[in-house]
């Protein structure tokens, strides 16, 4: 009798325990629509430098900006296209160009600083991947 | 020995034993006592004389003529590693091993949120060269007149002793020659040619890297780790072997 009792109330623990976490996971998603907020993954550039990050979701879901913020007139809509310009360089940004539009030490955090807030590097692009970026053994 | 010859023997139990050799053992274990509760109570005064010293040499003090040294302005590192690529392709540096790289370090800002550090690490060219002293062959030594770190692979047996005697892991051993390699600041490759720079320096974007004569009052390194209101440090300065790369957060 004990050992049911005992079994009960586990069950009803672990059961609890999972309703609670799988219910957390379900409202993140809900709360997240990719036609209001733009794309869940990451962007990640690699040119001219390895590697910057951009996520959406800080910037719309987050900061509160919208699409068009940013579309089409600072980035073209297509991932990727930007870093295929010649001018996609952090002197562009200081100029008020791209990221720089806002980044500019008064909208919001001055491109010249915070450097690894965007720049996640060949490490954490590794990360990001799937892989640890952990130095490999010699 | 027989055991009848060992029966026959004198016993070497405690029941043989003299008393003077019984006093013998017990007043030396009554000196080693001593001087170690000397030394204990000696070590509770207090010690004069002694200063904080940091980690830059005093003006003047450089033991080399250029005094070769890379002073790293941390924070700006973005790990975008071109300075590796640049170093395994001046240096012929094979994938798994490296004469410089990136390392990560992450600080907690509170809550969910991080603050990422690159660190750009090679080479200290010590002052006080831990691998040198290790080296059973003298394949590798301080060069007597840029205090730069260098390798004779000929010389080299590949026993990874030096790898091991490394505070910061700059050595790995290269299947190819069979030795141990490491940064040179590239002595041979560019210095040695009339170059006045490093390649890793030469490929970084972000002004990171900074390498010159740390005994040239004009030189950039001189002025950068000088200058006032600088925190400068070096990496593992506990070990005593006085690198010579040097890292500041402006």
């Amino acid at each position: 009798m004990k050992k049911i009792l005992l079994l009960l109330v586990l069950g009803v623990f672990l059961l609890s325990g999972a309703f609670l976490s799988v219910g957390k996971d379900v409202q993140v998603e809900d709360d997240y629509d990719e036609d209001t907020y733009g794309p869940k993954d990451p962007i990640v550039w690699t040119k001219p430098v390895k590697s910057v990050v951009f996520d959406h979701k800080i910037h719309t879901m987050d900061a509160g900006l919208d699409c068009d913020s940013c579309h089409d007139e600072l980035f073209e809509m297509e991932a990727g296209a930007a870093e295929q310009n010649e001018d996609f360089t952090m002197a562009t940004l200081y100029e008020g160009g791209y990221c720089g539009a806002c980044h500019d030490g008064s909208t919001a955090f001055a491109s010249d600083t915070r450097c690894t807030t965007c720049h996640i590097g060949v490490r954490g692009h590794a990360r990001l991947l799937g892989d640890d970026g952990s130095e490999k053994a010699h | 020995m027989k055991i009848d010859d060992l029966e026959q023997m004198e016993s070497e139990d405690l029941s043989t034993l003299p008393s003077a050799e019984r006093r013998k053992f017990l007043k030396l274990g009554l000196a080693v006592t001593g001087m170690y509760l000397g030394g204990s109570v000696l070590s509770l005064t207090s010690a004069k004389n002694v200063f904080a010293s940091g980690v830059v040499p005093e003006i003047g003090k450089y033991p080399y003529a250029p005094h070769y040294t890379m002073v790293f302005r941390e924070k700006l590192c973005i790990d975008c590693e071109q300075c590796k690529e640049a170093c395994a392709k001046t240096n012929h540096v094979p994938s798994y091993g490296f004469r410089t790289t990136i390392l990560e370090k992450r600080r907690s800002l509170g809550g969910e949120k991080f603050e990422t550090t690159f660190m750009p690490v090679l080479c200290n060219h010590c002052n006080r060269p831990p691998c040198v002293r290790v080296c059973p062959t003298t394949a590798t030594w301080k060069d007597e007149k840029t205090g730069i770190v260098v390798m004779n692979p000929g010389r080299c047996i590949g026993c990874k002793t030096c790898m091991t005697a490394c505070p910061y892991n700059a050595r790995y051993f290269k299947e190819e020659t069979r030795a141990v390699d490491k940064c040179d600041f590239c002595l041979e490759s560019r210095l040695s040619k009339g170059e006045t720079t490093t390649a890793c320096v030469e490929a970084c974007p972000a002004d990171v890297r900074v390498f010159g004569d740390l005994a040239d009052s004009k030189s950039r390194v001189y002025q950068l780790v000088h200058s006032p209101e600088t925190m400068v440090w070096v990496l593992r300065p506990e070990t005593g072997a006085v690198p010579n790369v040097f890292y500041i957060n402006s």
